[in-house]
């Protein structure tokens, strides 16, 4: 279980990939859409947003959303 | 550092012999050209035979994607083709938002594809990292543009990245264009008839490799600033819950807000413009149109539609046949013009033509995009409707720039009347009439002078230029002026500046940057040591070698003169004063122009002691 519990608003998204290209970044340090733990697919009104089993909810993605698709709160018990 | 931002790679493709390879980029030309627009650029001028046919398999297609594309820096998405184009049989430069294609295309190994030949049955391209292939499209031809992206993503899935044609590209028709994930257009001045020639239906990639930057850290600190400065920029929630109709509010914020169903933005983008709008009501109720903006889809409305919902219709029906609607509805007015006028005659309107009207446009879009009847003639363009009724029919033709419809002034769609960088690059910019290039602080419409100094200072132009653009701005007493020409160079260096990293030129993104910010950035993700004096350089062999190019094809001084119609009454105005403005105040901005680029002032032909600066001297 990770520091935050990440919050999805699909219908907020518009398929920039911000995240994905965070995520792959601070972990692979290389932009790579392909190896991030979050998938966003946007096709015409409809929108997935999944996390593999991998992500540990550090919220990087989060962070990087501009359009409050993703937002996170701080688990219980962490600081 | 190690050289980041770059894929690697060129990707060669011939469709006449089926022959696929790639070659290491050539990592001193990527120095010299930097990249995205200027490498395609490069490469176009070594791959195109001078006095090639453009819809011949000798004129080849290079697309190209820049150094930034593919990591997060806002905005940085942007594809570029250059091709010979039918309508101005010049070389010219298309360029979109990438969506997905351009950070797919780095993914995928290659920083740029050159296609050339033509494939001896409907083909489209597979490039899916390593794995390239030429494959058959007999399934795909006759689909429209956004049908063959969707058919294309349900054969193989999402991500991909997906550049289609419609049916008039197919059909060879002069205006027709390509689309990127069947959002943002590629090419005004007949790009989808050139992958059409080839019997190219699309080209889709898939890539799982990644990009890295040179300097992780220096990276990490200029891309924080870039972001903390666009949230707190304090339009920055309107602008992305409006889109484009907070800038252009031809259609009412209020319906807009009734059919909006997504936001849709490229790769890395920040401040989305693209829209996913449902009808909700009346005789398409349930229509859903994904588009580069609800903005386009009202377009008709410009032309005599009366109800937002049919001009959605129309406009879908456009995209769908790969259409460009200013030729399209500029065409069939000058149609409409010559019938009744008796040039045309009567027996060969199978329809009525009414450009106010969804089942005449509609009608006149099919026979065009499949080349019925008069149809057939109209999908030439105004060159070939004035080459088949003669002489009596150049009478009637609207304002023409380069064979095209200009879109912006008198006569035009967008009825734009102060004479600014836009409004006359429309002649400069050998591609011929589009928005891209040439925006400028007087974009807007009548901005008070003192604050041009900063917006040209963040666009690259040395204090000097900007005494020459401006002068007398230091002088009260001294009468104000701008330089409308003069200025203009610096519009299409900005301009040609992103287009090479791969940074969108849209006003709402290009605002978080500056030239010598891109340089910066430059240098951290490639590696390449340079600053902004060095990237002016290569922007400036950029442009050039772009002239160079045309000059080659033969393009002259007269293809380079602003139409008449612009100076006779309702005509251009001056920027500044708004007094009407002639035909020579004109020539002495196109004069301005090419003298600022170091050009012949009235051949605009570069000079030997710029192309030795510029290291072009071989040419």
């Amino acid at each position: 279980m990770g520091k935050y519990q990440i919050h999805v608003s699909t219908e907020n998204c518009t398929g920039c990939l911000r995240c994905q290209l965070s995520c792959s970044e601070l972990y692979t340090k290389t932009f790579n859409p392909s190896q991030a733990m979050i998938v966003v697919d946007v096709w015409g009104a409809d929108c997935s947003i999944r996390f593999t089993d991998e992500c540990n909810e550090c919220g990087v993605c989060v962070d990087q959303c501009f359009y409050d698709a993703l937002q996170k709160t701080k688990r219980e018990g962490d600081k | 550092m190690t050289m980041g931002g770059f894929a690697g790679n060129v990707l060669y493709v011939d469709l006449t012999h089926g022959e696929i390879k790639q070659e290491p980029l050539d990592t001193a030309l990527a120095e010299k050209y930097i990249g995205g627009l200027g490498l395609t650029v490069k490469l176009a001028y070594d791959t195109i035979k001078p006095g090639t046919d453009a819809l011949s398999p000798d004129n080849p297609i290079i697309l190209g994607a820049g150094p930034l594309v593919g990591t997060d820096l806002p905005g940085t998405s942007r594809v570029f083709a250059v091709s010979k184009f039918p309508t101005s049989n010049t070389i010219g430069w298309c360029g979109g938002g990438g969506i997905n294609f351009g950070y797919l295309l780095k993914n995928a190994g290659y920083d740029h594809v050159v296609i050339e030949g033509r494939a001896d049955r409907p083909v489209f391209l597979k490039i899916f990292d390593s794995e390239v292939e030429i494959c058959d499209a007999s399934h795909l031809w006759g689909y429209g543009m956004e049908e063959t992206c969707e058919a294309l993503w349900e054969e193989f899935g999402r991500p991909m990245g997906v550049i289609s044609i419609g049916q008039s590209g197919e059909n060879l028709v002069k205006f027709s264009m390509a689309f990127i994930e069947r959002l943002s257009t590629l090419g005004r001045g007949g790009f989808g008839a050139v992958m059409g020639s080839k019997n190219l239906k699309a080209v889709v990639v898939k890539g799982t490799q990644g990009i890295k930057v040179a300097d992780r850290k220096r990276y990490k600190t200029l891309s924080r600033s870039i972001l903390q400065r666009i949230r707190d920029y304090p339009l920055l929630k309107e602008i992305q819950d409006l889109g484009l109709v907070k800038s252009f509010p031809q259609l009412p914020v209020d319906v807009y807000k009734k059919v909006k169903k997504r936001r849709l933005a490229c790769v890395s983008c920040p401040i989305s413009d693209k829209d996913v709008v449902e009808i909700v009501d009346g005789e398409f109720k349930g229509l859903v149109r994904c588009s580069t903006s609800a903005v386009n889809l009202s377009m008709a409305m410009i032309y005599g539609f009366k109800d937002y919902r049919e001009s959605f219709k129309c406009m879908s029906l456009l995209d769908e046949y790969g259409l460009d609607m200013f030729e399209f509805f500029g065409i069939m007015g000058f149609a409409k013009t010559l019938s009744h006028n008796g040039i045309i005659p009567k027996d060969q309107l199978e329809t009525e033509i009414n450009l106010g009207s969804l089942d005449s446009m509609k009608t006149w879009a099919r026979m065009i995009s499949f080349r019925e009847g008069l149809g057939n003639i109209l999908a030439d363009g105004f060159n070939g409707v004035t080459e088949e009724f003669g002489e009596e029919a150049k009478r009637y033709a609207p304002t023409l720039v380069k064979g095209m419809h200009p879109y912006a002034g008198p006569g035009s769609a967008v009825p734009w009347d102060l004479y600014g960088t836009m409004e006359l690059g429309q002649v400069l910019d050998p591609r011929g009439p589009h928005v891209g290039a040439s925006g400028s602080p007087t974009y807007f419409a009548r901005r008070p002078l003192d604050v041009f100094p900063g917006h040209l200072d963040r666009m690259g132009a040395p204090r000097e230029a900007i005494e020459r653009i401006l002068p007398g701005l230091s002088n009260r007493d001294q009468e104000q002026e701008l330089k409308v020409g003069r200025l203009l160079k610096y519009s299409h260096r900005w301009f040609t500046i992103m287009g090479s990293l791969g940074i969108c030129a849209r006003a709402q993104i290009n605002r978080f940057y500056s030239a010598s910010l891109c340089a910066e950035l430059y240098e951290t993700v490639t590696g390449i040591k340079t600053d902004l004096k060095g990237l002016n350089q290569r922007v400036d062999r950029v442009w050039t070698l772009f002239r160079m190019a045309n000059l080659r094809e033969g393009l002259d001084r007269e293809f380079e003169t602003a139409p008449e119609q612009w100076f006779q009454k309702p005509g251009f105005k001056d920027y500044l004063t708004e007094k009407p403005l002639t035909s020579q105040e004109s020539e002495q901005m196109i004069e301005d122009y090419f003298n600022e680029w170091g050009w012949d002032s009235k051949t605009g032909i570069p000079i030997s002691d710029e192309l030795e600066r510029l290291g072009l001297t071989d040419l």
